[in-house]
C-alpha cells in the first residue's frame, strides 16, 4: 500500500459570515499526496483552496471531516502537523527587523531543529539559495527577489517532508516565478510532498503531477494533466478547467427548483 | 500542554530583537519620557516658583467705594500699620496700596485694580434683642486673576485679623480681662508615625501609578506583539510554525511584562532623580514609609497586577486589525483598567471587605494597608490569589484567542449562531447576571436601612423573579424545560431529608473553618444577626420571608436560569461551580460568601443529578427553616462540637449517593463538547 505523505477526507469548513448568512467555503474535500508528488488545486479565487490548506496547516478548524499530515490528524496534534510542515503563501510574511541569517534561526529553532545542527542547516540554506552577500541585512533593506529566497528557506529551514504553497507567484515578476517554479521541482526531486495551489494554468500544468479542479468548495476532477484531457476532450488546461466548472455549475442548476 | 523553555526562549529573543530594533519604540517609550518627564517637572517648577515670588512681592492695587468710605479706611489704616511693624522682620509680607479710582469696578475688570473693597450696610437679621444695621467691607475681585485671587485672600486673612484685635480691645476696655492667646487653647495629638502618615499618602497613590507606567510600557509591546503582527503578516507565518500557542503567548507575555518592567523602572528611577535633585519636592518621611521588606512584598503583590495587565494588553491588541486600531484602544482600556486602582481613594474601604474579590483593587487596598502598617495576612494572601487567578483566567483566555481564526481571517468568519432562543440565551447568560447583580448592589444600597421583609421582597419579587422572567420572554424560553419543571424519582427525597440537616451543618462547619482563619469583627457578625432577624417579627413571618420565598424565587434564578443557560456551554462540574460561586457573590457579604457558595453548589449539583428543580426549592426552604429555628431556639450552630459536623458531612455523602442513583438526565446536558 501506498504510504500517504498528505490524507485528506471529507473535509468540510462552514461559517457564518454576516450579511451572506452560512457560507461553504470548503464542501466535503478528499484527496492525498505522496512522497515527491507535487499536488496541484487549481480554482479561481475564492474556490476554497487557501481554506483547505489553512485547515491542513492548523490555522484553521475543520468543521467536519478529517486530514491527515504523516498519520497525525490536524485537530488531535496539530503541533506534530506543523512540525512536518512547511507553509509558505503571499500573506505569509517575514519578520522586517531581522536579519536575513537570524530569520533562518529562529524559524530552525522554533520548530523543533536539533539545537546544535541549526547554524550548520542555516549556512547550508544561505549558501544553496544564494544569499551570503545579504544574509546579515535586515529583511526590510532587501529586495523582493531576496526576500523571496530568504521566505523559502525559511519555509523548508526544519527540513519538512510535507510542502504547502499556496499561489506563491501572486505578485512575483516572471523571473521570480520561474526562479520559484525551479525551487518547487528541486524540491519534489527530493522526495517532498507539495501541495501547490494556484489559479494560473500555465504553472499547474508545468508544475503538477496531479490537479485537482476546485469550485465552491468541492473538487470536481482529480487526475493528471493527461487524463484530464482524455476525460474531458480538451486540449488546453485552460478550457480542460472551463470545461468541468460549466459541468459543475449545470448540475447545481438541475438541483435548483426552477422558478 | 508542555511548554518547552528552549522554544519560548527562542520566541522572546525574537521578541524583544524586534522591539528594540524599532526607534519608534524607543523614542516613545525611554527616550521620550526621559527627556519630557524632566522638562515638565522643571518648567512647572520654575513656573510655579516665579508665579509665587511674584505674588509675594507685589504691592496690590485697590480701590475704596461705596458707604462709610473713612471708617474703611480707618481699618485698612491700622491693618497697614499692624503689616507695617511685621515687615520689619519679615520681607514677605502682605503690601498694598490704594488707588483713586473714579470707576473702580471698570478698573478692576482692567486689571488697574487687584481688588476693590465696597463698603455697604448690612441690615440685622435679628429684633430681639433689636441692633443697630453696621457697616460692612465687601472684597470685590475676579476669580479669573491670580494676583486678584491671591490679593482678595490676603486682604482677607488681614481685615479678620484686625477685626478680631479690635474686638479683643473693646472686650479689654469694658473691663473683660482676656488676652488673644488665652481664650482657649487646643492640641494636637497623633498616634500614626510620620512615616505610616506618609504611607497613607503614598498607599493612595502608588498603584495608580505603577498601573499607568505598566499600561503605557506594556501597550507598545502588546500593540507591536499581535496587531504589529497581524499587520506585517508574521503572525500567520508564526502560527504555521510548530510552536504551540502556549508557548507563543507566553513569550508575548514574558516580552511585555519584561518591556512594561523596564520601562516602569526606567520612570521610577526617572521620579527619584527628579526628587533626589530636589526639583520633585517630596516628603522625606516617604523613604521611611518603603523598607526593604515592605519593597519585597509590594513587588510580590504587584506582580500578579501586572500580569493580569499585561494579558488584558494582549487581548486588546489581538482584538484590533492594525496596530493603529489597538492604539485607539489603549485610552478606553487605560481608563477601565486604572478605575479599580482608585479605590484607595474611598474612604473607609478596609480590605476586609467585599472588595478583596475585586482584582487589581484589592491589590491597591493591600499596598495602602500595608504602607500605614496594617498587615491583614489572609486578606492580603486571597488579594493575592485572586488577583493572579484573573491574570491567570487571561492568560488562558488569551490562549484561546490566538487559536481563533478571526486573527487570520480579519473577522468575517463566525461559528454558526444559534438557531434557537435557548443556544442565545447561553451565550448572554453571564451579561444578563453581570446586570443583575449590579442592580440587585444599586437597589441594596438604598434598601439597606429597610426592614427585613422590605428588602427580601425587593430583591427576590421585585428583582430575582422579574429579571428571571425578562429572560424566559426575551428569548422565547420553554419555562418548564428551562426551570426543570419535572419531578424527580421518589426516592429523591430521601436524600433530600438526609440533605437538609447534613447541607447545614457541613455548611456551617465550613463557615466557622473560614471564620477561624479569615475573622470576623463580632460587630458585623451581632449587625447581621440584627439585620435578618430583627426584633418584632414572628418566626411564622420570619420563615415565610427567609426561607419559603428564598427557596422558590432564588432557586428560580440560580438553579432555574442560570443553571440552565451554563448548562449548554460549560462542563457539568463547570457548571456546579460557577453557579454556587454566582450564587455566593450575590449575597454581597464576604464572610457568608463560602457558606452560601457551598449551598449553592450542593443545590446545582442536586439539580443536574435529579434533573429537576424542585428538590433544591425544597431543601432550600427547609435548609434556611432549620437555620431560623435553630437561631431562634438558641441552638449555637456555629459554636457545635466538632464531632457534630462530622455526621453532617456523613449525612450529606449519603443523600448525594442516593442522589446519584436515582439521577434522572438534567435536559440539554452535555458531558464533553463533541456530545451530540
Amino acid at each position: 500500500m501506498t504510504e500517504f505523505s498528505v490524507r485528506v477526507q471529507d473535509l468540510r469548513k462552514i461559517y457564518y459570515e454576516e450579511g451572506r448568512g452560512e457560507v461553504r467555503a470548503v464542501d466535503g474535500i478528499s484527496f492525498e499526496c505522496r512522497p515527491g508528488e507535487i499536488f496541484g488545486l487549481l480554482g479561481a479565487n475564492g474556490a476554497g483552496k487557501t481554506t483547505t490548506l489553512r485547515m491542513l496547516a492548523t490555522i484553521l478548524k475543520p468543521t467536519s471531516g478529517a486530514a491527515y499530515v504523516l498519520q497525525h490528524e490536524v485537530t488531535k496534534e496539530p503541533e506534530a502537523v506543523r512540525r512536518n510542515l512547511g507553509f509558505y503563501s503571499a500573506t505569509t510574511a517575514l519578520y522586517p527587523r531581522l536579519t536575513a541569517r537570524e530569520t533562518l534561526d529562529f524559524f530552525a529553532r522554533i520548530n523543533g531543529y536539533p539545537a546544535d545542527r541549526v547554524r550548520e542547516r542555516v549556512e547550508k540554506l544561505i549558501a544553496r539559495f544564494g544569499i551570503t552577500e545579504y544574509a546579515n541585512a535586515r529583511v526590510d533593506r532587501l529586495s523582493q527577489g531576496m526576500k523571496q529566497k530568504v521566505s523559502i528557506a525559511r519555509t523548508v529551514v526544519h527540513d519538512p517532508p510535507v510542502l504547502i504553497f499556496d499561489e506563491p507567484t501572486v505578485g512575483l515578476d516572471v523571473l521570480n516565478a520561474l526562479e520559484m517554479q525551479k525551487v518547487i521541482a528541486e524540491f519534489r526531486a527530493e522526495g517532498k510532498a507539495i501541495l501547490f495551489s494556484t489559479h494560473i494554468m500555465s504553472e499547474a500544468e508545468k508544475l503538477c503531477d496531479r490537479i485537482a479542479i476546485v469550485h465552491r468548495g468541492r473538487i470536481h476532477a482529480c487526475d493528471t494533466f493527461e487524463n484530464l484531457r482524455a476525460a474531458s476532450g480538451k486540449r488546453y488546461l485552460e478550457d480542460i478547467f472551463v470545461h468541468f466548472i460549466e459541468r459543475a455549475n449545470e448540475a447545481v442548476a438541475l438541483e435548483k427548483p426552477s422558478a | 500542554m508542555s511548554l518547552r523553555p528552549a522554544i519560548v526562549f527562542a520566541l522572546f529573543r525574537n521578541e524583544l530583537r524586534m522591539i528594540l530594533r524599532d526607534k519608534r519604540t524607543i523614542i516613545t517609550a525611554v527616550l521620550l519620557p526621559l527627556i519630557i518627564t524632566p522638562l515638565m517637572l522643571a518648567g512647572s517648577s520654575h513656573t510655579r516658583k516665579k508665579r509665587e515670588a511674584t505674588l509675594q512681592s507685589k504691592v496690590y492695587q485697590f480701590a475704596i467705594t461705596g458707604t462709610n468710605v473713612a471708617e474703611i479706611r480707618t481699618v485698612v489704616q491700622l491693618t497697614e500699620e499692624r503689616l507695617s511693624a511685621q515687615a520689619k522682620t519679615n520681607a514677605s509680607v502682605f503690601k498694598f496700596k490704594e488707588v483713586e479710582n473714579t470707576n473702580s469696578i471698570a478698573a478692576l475688570n482692567r486689571g488697574v485694580l487687584d481688588f476693590v473693597l465696597e463698603g455697604f450696610i448690612e441690615e440685622s437679621g435679628s429684633n430681639d434683642p433689636p441692633s443697630e444695621p453696621r457697616t460692612a467691607v465687601r472684597i470685590v475681585y475676579r476669580a479669573d486673576r491670580d494676583d486678584s485671587s491671591t490679593g482678595m485672600d490676603k486682604m482677607w486673612s488681614a481685615l479678620e485679623r484686625t477685626d478680631r484685635n479690635r474686638r479683643y480691645e473693646l472686650l479689654q476696655s469694658r473691663g473683660f480681662p482676656v488676652q488673644p492667646g488665652e481664650l482657649a487653647t487646643v492640641e494636637k495629638a497623633d498616634l500614626a508615625t510620620p512615616a505610616h502618615a506618609a504611607g497613607l499618602t503614598l498607599g493612595k497613590m502608588i498603584t495608580l501609578f505603577l498601573l499607568v507606567f505598566i499600561l503605557s510600557g506594556g501597550a507598545i509591546a502588546a500593540n507591536d506583539l499581535l496587531a504589529g503582527e497581524k499587520e506585517r503578516g508574521t503572525l500567520e507565518t508564526l502560527l504555521t510554525t510548530s510552536a504551540s500557542r502556549v508557548e507563543i503567548i507566553a513569550a508575548k507575555h514574558l516580552t511585555t511584562l519584561s518591556i512594561a518592567g523596564f520601562i516602569t523602572v526606567v520612570q521610577i528611577g526617572n521620579l527619584m532623580m527628579y526628587v533626589g535633585f530636589r526639583v520633585i519636592p517630596i516628603s522625606t518621611k516617604f523613604a521611611a514609609a518603603i523598607t526593604p521588606g515592605v519593597a519585597l512584598l509590594l513587588l510580590m503583590l504587584f506582580l500578579p497586577v501586572a500580569a493580569l495587565l499585561s494579558s488584558v494588553l494582549l487581548l486588546t491588541s489581538g482584538f484590533a486589525k492594525s496596530y493603529k486600531e489597538a492604539q485607539l484602544y489603549f485610552l478606553p482600556v487605560t481608563l477601565i483598567a486604572i478605575l479599580p486602582a482608585l479605590a484607595p481613594m474611598l474612604p473607609d474601604v478596609p480590605l476586609r471587605s467585599i472588595i478583596c474579590l475585586m482584582p487589581i483593587a484589592n491589590i491597591a487596598i493591600a499596598a495602602k494597608e500595608i504602607l500605614i502598617g496594617w498587615y491583614d495576612w489572609p486578606m492580603i494572601a486571597l488579594a493575592w490569589l485572586v488577583t493572579a487567578g484573573t491574570g491567570a483566567w487571561l492568560t488562558k483566555l488569551s490562549v484561546s484567542f490566538l487559536s481563533a481564526e478571526r486573527l487570520i481571517t480579519a473577522g468575517v468568519s463566525k461559528d454558526l449562531p444559534p438557531t434557537d432562543g435557548a443556544g442565545w440565551f447561553s451565550r448572554r447568560v453571564g451579561i444578563w447576571f453581570a446586570i443583575l447583580w449590579a442592580v440587585v448592589w444599586i437597589v441594596n444600597s438604598y434598601t439597606a436601612t429597610a426592614d427585613v421583609r422590605v428588602q427580601v421582597t425587593v430583591n427576590l419579587v421585585g428583582l430575582f423573579f422579574i429579571g428571571s422572567l425578562l429572560m424566559l420572554w426575551r428569548y422565547k424560553l420553554n419555562w418548564r424545560e428551562t426551570l426543570a419543571f419535572r419531578a424527580p424519582k421518589p426516592a429523591v427525597w430521601l436524600g433530600v431529608l438526609c440533605g437538609i440537616p447534613g447541607g447545614l451543618l457541613t455548611a456551617s462547619g465550613l463557615s466557622r473553618l473560614t471564620t477561624s482563619l479569615v475573622p470576623v469583627s463580632p460587630e458585623t457578625m451581632e449587625e447581621f444577626s440584627r439585620a435578618v432577624i430583627p426584633e418584632g417579627v414572628t418566626l411564622g413571618e420570619l420563615i415565610f420571608f427567609l426561607a419559603l420565598l428564598p427557596g422558590f424565587f432564588e432557586e428560580f434564578t440560580f438553579r432555574g436560569l442560570l443553571l440552565n443557560g451554563l448548562s449548554r456551554r460549560m462542563h457539568p462540574v463547570a457548571v456546579v461551580i460557577v453557579v454556587g460561586l454566582v450564587f455566593g457573590i450575590f449575597h454581597f457579604a464576604l464572610f457568608r460568601l463560602v457558606g452560601t457558595a457551598f449551598l449553592g453548589i450542593l443545590f446545582a449539583a442536586l439539580t443536574l443529578m435529579t434533573g429537576s428543580i424542585f428538590p433544591a426549592m425544597i431543601w432550600h426552604a427547609c435548609n434556611n427553616a432549620l437555620a431560623l429555628i435553630t437561631e431562634t431556639i438558641g441552638i449555637p450552630i456555629m459554636e457545635l462540637d466538632w464531632w457534630m459536623y462530622g455526621i453532617g458531612v456523613v449525612l450529606l455523602a449519603m443523600a448525594f449517593w442516593i442522589f446519584w442513583r436515582e439521577r434522572k438526565p438534567y435536559p440539554g446536558l452535555r458531558w464533553r463538547r463533541r456530545d451530540p
